[in-house]
């Protein structure tokens, strides 16, 4: 048997028998109390000298805390007040089971994924992808703009919020209808760019479960080599309607994603106790959202961005624990601070990939300007990252190597993201017409590469 | 103990949230007939507003906020009882708040710290969770006797609940039986305005103060 699905039907079944709790009870009476205890059994620290950790030591402990947190905890329905927990013999074997490895996409332009190992020489699988909201009239030109980067291997497009000049509103008929039209245009908008099999990510605009299942069709929207996304609910919860999702997918024959991104700052607290849910969702997106590949991103409760120093070390730690102690693959999702066309967002985003790639993740690049701005997102960034994580994997970059880098980067940035700068949009960064970035912005581009070359950045050309 | 030291261990136990040391303080407190009024002013308001400070710096997270917020609620819950069986006119809440995320929309961290915030400035709140539908909104703040209603949305394709709940207000002819503040990241000063609330801020910080002078206004 390969994983996933892993007993889908134990899933349902647990999320209507597990132990009765309420949500208020799971998260400040288990969860909180079950993390301090792990974070202090298992002697976890983080170190702000050292963001990249090169103690396998420290990786094989956290993985063991989220085992023993994960054990005990489980995944909240918060539908049916239920608990679904496993055994560690369950747990085992859906990992015993799961491959390692898929191709994405079809034809010509399928791609394997795989996971990566620390220090791993392997190119990662880039994903790329604005991760925000667009004008409807900037959808097409957008996706375009992200399917013709060259490390592309598989594109997530922009998310609309409203379809023929009605605004979107989630739950409501305007919602299968932006979601359905999100497909098509996307699937159109791949061919055009003369990659009609690229891994396609879709789609974001269908906030609900109907409208995500409105929008799988072999013909003109989401495919079964395409991918889709169950989330969850912070942290360590589920509920109904993404288990619909989950069904559906699974039924359907597509590849899932989970969409897990612990806050620090919130439930999980600190650096530490974010890594090892961090960790705990990647068992929990094998077992519960029954996933192919998670999508991951821890983020800042404040900053809503990941570039920081402890979210380095979170991330780096999360994918040296998964990379020694599973096959999950995983890719790492980037939120910078700075928005488009600022030297510091490159930088940032550099950063990023770096830490992920060299500790064993794939990549999804790049939300920018603290994921909350319509049109604030460009490919430039995301080229930024990929070019730069698949440096790090062809040039043998180690841990040490990179920990001295970021710690170089940070002096940079670092006192910079509460007052990032928000940079342009997308409009004002690219020739619509034509899909290409402005004069202006290829020039910060080549400049800010030379910079980071200086510094020691590799770069795949 | 000494009236400082005994001040000092409840500050203390708001900050450590240990809630039955709390607990007992208030009870020693009170047996030492300190006056409670005192305690709740001089004590616990500011103890809860540095440890709120210190959520804004980072340097205590959501659990440590949320268990100092539950002390100190226990302790003014012992405080007001007191106060009420002793006949002194006590301090009410301000008032009473419904808060939930709305419909459609499942993200609720940013609503769960607007509800302490709300809480430690001096308000019961009645949290109804996330994705909520808009007449429940409503119902409820009816049936509780509710001031004010707080509507948090995450997403530009929720932001349209937040009018919807302002709409069904008014077409139910209700209006002006409620406060409605709102927030959200995609939320702004010129959305607010543009559907009638009557406030809005772009932190959790600013939800106390925001509602406290939008009460005081209303009552005057
Ligand atoms: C974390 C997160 C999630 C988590 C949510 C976990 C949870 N249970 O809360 C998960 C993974 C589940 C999730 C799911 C989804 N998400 Co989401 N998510 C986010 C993210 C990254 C951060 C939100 C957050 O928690 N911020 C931290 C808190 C502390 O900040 P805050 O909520 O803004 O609150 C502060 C203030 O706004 C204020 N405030 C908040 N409420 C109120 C209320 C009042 C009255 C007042 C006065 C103040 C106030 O005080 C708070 C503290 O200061 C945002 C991006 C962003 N920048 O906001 C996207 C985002 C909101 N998500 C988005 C999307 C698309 C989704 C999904 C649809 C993805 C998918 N396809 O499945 C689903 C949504 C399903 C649904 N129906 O809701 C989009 C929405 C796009 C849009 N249309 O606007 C965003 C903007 C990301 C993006 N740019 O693409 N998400």
């Amino acid at each position: 048997m390969v994983t996933p699905p892993w007993r889908i039907n134990e899933i349902l079944d647990r999320a209507e028998t597990g132990p009765v709790c309420l949500e208020k009870d799971f998260d400040l009476k288990i969860l909180v109390p079950e993390l301090r205890r792990v974070i202090k059994d298992y002697d976890i620290q983080f170190d702000p000298l050292t963001p990249v950790p090169s103690d396998n030591s420290l990786a094989d402990s956290m993985w063991n805390a989220a085992m023993d947190l994960y054990l005990e905890v489980g995944t909240l329905c918060t539908d049916t007040h239920r608990r679904i927990i496993f055994t560690e013999d369950e747990i085992k074997e859906a990992l015993g089971n799961f491959p390692g490895k898929f191709t994405f996409g079809y034809g010509c332009d399928s791609r394997e994924i795989t996971n990566r190992q620390i220090e791993d020489t392997k190119r990662p699988f880039c994903m790329l992808s604005p991760d925000i909201t667009c004008d409807e009239d900037l959808f097409v030109p957008m996706s375009m703009a992200y399917l013709q980067e060259p490390l592309a291997d598989g594109v997530c497009a922009p998310i609309l919020d409203e379809i023929e000049g009605m605004p979107i509103r989630s739950g409501y008929p305007t919602e299968v209808k932006g979601s359905v039209a999100h497909a098509m245009m996307f699937r159109e908008a791949a061919r055009r760019v003369g990659r009609p099999g690229i891994f396609l990510k879709s789609v974001g605009t269908a906030e609900s479960d109907a409208a995500q299942i409105a929008a799988s069709n072999p013909e003109w929207g989401e495919r079964l080599t395409d991918g889709r996304f169950v989330a969850s609910v912070t942290e360590l919860k589920i509920n109904n309607s993404l288990l619909n999702k989950m069904v559906h997918f699974h039924t359907y024959g597509c590849f899932v994603g989970a969409l897990t991104g612990p806050i620090l700052g919130g439930y999980t607290g600190g650096a530490e106790g974010t890594a090892i849910v961090g960790i705990a969702y990647h068992i929990q997106g094998l077992l519960v959202n029954q996933a192919h590949f998670q999508n991951y991103f821890p983020f800042h409760l404040k900053h809503t961005c990941n570039t920081t120093r402890e979210l380095l070390w979170v991330i780096s730690t999360t994918y040296q624990a998964l990379a020694r102690n599973s096959n999950l693959i995983s890719t790492s999702n980037g939120f910078t601070a700075a928005g488009p066309c600022t030297p510091m967002v490159l930088k940032e985003a550099a950063a990023h990939s770096l830490v992920s790639v060299v500790s064993g993740g794939n990549l999804w690049e790049i939300a920018v300007a603290k994921n909350k701005h319509k049109n604030y997102a460009t490919p430039m960034e995301a080229r930024m990252a990929v070019e730069v994580g698949c440096g790090a994997a062809k040039e043998k970059y180690s841990r040490e190597d990179v920990n001295e880098i970021i710690l170089n980067l940070l002096k940079m940035y670092e006192d910079k993201i509460p007052d990032a700068p928000l940079g342009k949009n997308f409009r004002e960064c690219y020739d619509i017409r034509k899909c290409k970035p402005s004069t202006e912005y290829m020039n910060l581009y080549k400049n800010s590469k030379k910079e980071l070359i200086d510094y020691g950045v590799p770069f795949i050309y | 103990m000494t009236l400082e030291s005994l001040f000092e261990a409840l500050k203390r136990s708001v900050e450590e949230f240990k809630l039955e040391e709390a607990k007992n303080i208030t009870k020693e407190l009170l047996k030492a007939k300190v006056d409670p009024l005192k305690v709740i002013n001089d004590v616990l308001g500011p103890t809860m507003e540095e440890v709120g400070e210190k959520f804004d710096k980072m340097e205590i997270f959501l659990p440590e906020l949320m268990g100092a917020a539950e002390v100190m609620k226990e302790t003014t819950a012992i405080l007001t009882t007191h106060l009420k069986e002793s006949a002194i006119e006590h301090p009410k809440p301000k008032g009473k708040v419904i808060l939930g995320t709305v419909h459609g929309d499942i993200h609720e961290i940013g609503k769960d710290i607007v509800k302490i915030m709300l809480e430690v400035s001096g308000f019961e709140v009645f949290d109804l969770g996330r994705d909520v539908p808009s007449i429940q909104f409503i119902e409820r703040a009816e049936e509780v006797g509710a001031d004010i209603i707080a509507l948090s949305a995450l997403m530009t394709t929720t932001m349209g609940s937040q009018k919807e709940v302002i709409e069904l207000l008014e077409a139910l002819g209700k209006r002006e039986n409620f406060i409605v503040i709102i927030g959200g990241a995609p939320t702004s000063e010129t959305w607010q305005k543009e559907i009638g609330a009557d406030g809005w801020t772009e932190t959790a910080g600013g939800a106390g103060k925001l509602a406290t002078k939008l009460i005081e206004g209303k009552v005057k």
